[in-house]
């Protein structure tokens, strides 16, 4: 499964870096992320979006991120330490706009550490396959922000997936624009 | 804009008419109607210590009770077969408490809050304090466990006897069913959930779960999971035990979890739990079920010894 991921990780950074040289245009974003599953934790990490002409007039964007409970929730209480490491593609609706809307498919990995022997038999990692949908703002300057809602197709029930994947997220992320002609 | 008004009403009037709150209650098979209720009500003595001893002895005031709370939805029967335990072994005593709004009918269960489902765990324990009993457990089993973790987070026990123990039974943290996060958004249009249940339970559980307590045993649950992020600490003395199976269709196994990384011991030590090979939800309680194997039945008895001995240690 952590295979999977990763190929389809490198597979995405093959295609950002070859198309980033030709002589396109090309929006390069980092960021932050942070998120709220519903009746459950906050987690927040780390995002990056990418689109250029050459992914229908930059109508697609690739993204990817890392957001983690150890930012969130346990690292003031608690909360069961878990990572979420996510690659999707979304669908800009109006992308020449400043405001558009947008809906997409993540998938990744995602693991929660049970941090005691005895808990360890309990299942703790898993695929992620999510939509997401929601809206995108495009500053005057080189910035951006995205509000959505998401909702895992896979979540656990705690015998066979991880019983601290919900199904229903809420995300705000800002992008700083590190790259772009 | 006329396009617009028509529109709206009619995903209204959809929605309105998707809202299917009055079920189908048949009263003389369904603890949902108005015939069957727990016998508890009508006999409060043969469930609650308080009840059956208003005025102890010092012996028996010395004598451990563990006061059994029951799950959602369901009655004193899930732990009659603590108390036929315990009348076998004589050496402790079980009070039965019928949660608030629970064995009644689905009215009384429809407007109940949580904090009625608490009520009477909390007055059984004031009674057995104010009447002298020294030795006081509890024992909460599935919605039963969040509702005393509550009463420790709260501080309930301050001014009375404090527990010398607590024995969670497959405790909900977590739901198994992840879609139960949703019943905020889609209660009204859910108006209840139908559960089916054995021959040997019919009776003993409500079959119909109104959206209005669904609401209210996430909002334990949740309130209950932020508790434990925030850390709850025992009072001094008192023993925790967590039992969890390994497989539940109802109560996440990782509920398990989050209540041992949660609450602490006066003395910040971690408490008891252990991880139970067996696939049913409470699995203490074995009467009512369809094909109990032996292996079940030894664990049950095991549990219950395991009580047992720490109540007279």
């Amino acid at each position: 499964m952590r295979k999977t991921v990763l190929l389809i990780f490198t597979v995405c950074l093959i295609i950002i870096s070859a198309n980033a040289q030709k002589n396109e245009s090309y929006d390069l974003g980092v960021g932050l992320k942070f998120q709220k599953t519903e009746q459950l934790y906050w987690e927040n990490g780390v995002a990056a979006d990418f689109t250029s002409d050459f992914l229908l007039n930059k109508k697609i964007h690739l993204k990817a991120s890392y957001v983690t409970s150890r930012l969130g929730s346990a690292m003031i209480g608690n909360a069961v330490k878990q990572d979420n490491i996510v690659v999707g593609a979304d669908w800009r609706f109006s992308s020449q706009k400043d405001l558009q809307i947008f809906a997409g498919l993540n998938t990744g990995f995602f693991h929660a550490d049970m941090e005691t022997p005895m808990f360890s038999v309990l299942p703790h990692n898993s695929l992620l396959f999510a939509i997401e949908a929601g809206l995108f703002y495009k500053f005057k300057f080189p910035a951006a922000a995205s509000l959505s809602a998401g909702y895992n197709l896979i979540s656990g029930d705690g015998v066979s997936g991880p019983g601290t994947l919900f199904p229903v997220y809420y995300q705000l992320s800002v992008f700083y624009y590190i790259g772009k002609k | 804009m006329n396009n617009l008004i028509k529109y709206i009403s009619f995903v209204v009037s959809i929605f309105l008419l998707s809202c299917n709150s009055t079920p189908d209650i048949n009263n003389a098979t369904m603890l949902d109607g108005t015939l069957i209720s727990d016998p508890s009500l009508a006999h409060p003595e043969n469930y609650l210590v308080s009840a059956y001893i208003p005025s102890p002895t010092e012996l028996q005031k010395n004598t451990p009770v563990i006061i059994a709370a029951h799950g959602y939805t369901a009655t004193t029967f899930e732990w009659d077969e603590l108390r036929t335990f315990a009348n076998e072994k004589g050496t402790f005593y079980v009070s039965q408490v019928l949660l608030g709004g629970h064995g009644r009918s689905y009215t009384d269960f429809k407007t109940a809050t949580w904090k009625d489902w608490q009520s009477s765990i909390t007055d059984e324990y004031k009674k057995l304090s104010d009447l002298g009993f020294k030795k006081i457990y509890l024992a909460g089993s599935s919605t039963g466990a969040p509702l005393i973790v509550n009463m420790v987070k709260s501080g309930l026990f301050a001014g009375y006897t404090t527990p010398k123990g607590i024995f969670l039974v497959d405790p909900i943290v977590v739901s198994s069913n992840k879609t139960l996060t949703l019943v905020g958004l889609l209660g009204p249009v859910l108006g209840y959930l139908t559960t089916d249940l054995a021959t040997g339970e019919q009776g003993h559980w409500y079959v119909y779960r109104p959206q209005e307590t669904l609401k209210q045993l996430m909002a334990l649950i949740d309130l209950t999971r932020l508790d434990l992020e925030k850390g709850i600490t025992l009072p001094v003395g008192t023993y925790m035990k967590i039992y969890k199976s390994k497989t539940d269709d109802v109560a996440d196994p990782v509920s398990a979890l989050l209540l041992y990384k949660g609450m602490r011991t006066s003395t910040g030590g971690n408490v008891d739990a252990e991880l139970v090979d067996s696939k049913l939800h409470v699995f203490t309680r074995l009467h009512g079920r369809d094909g109990i194997t032996p292996t079940e039945t030894q664990l049950q008895q095991k549990t219950f010894a395991e009580m047992e001995a720490k109540m007279t240690e």
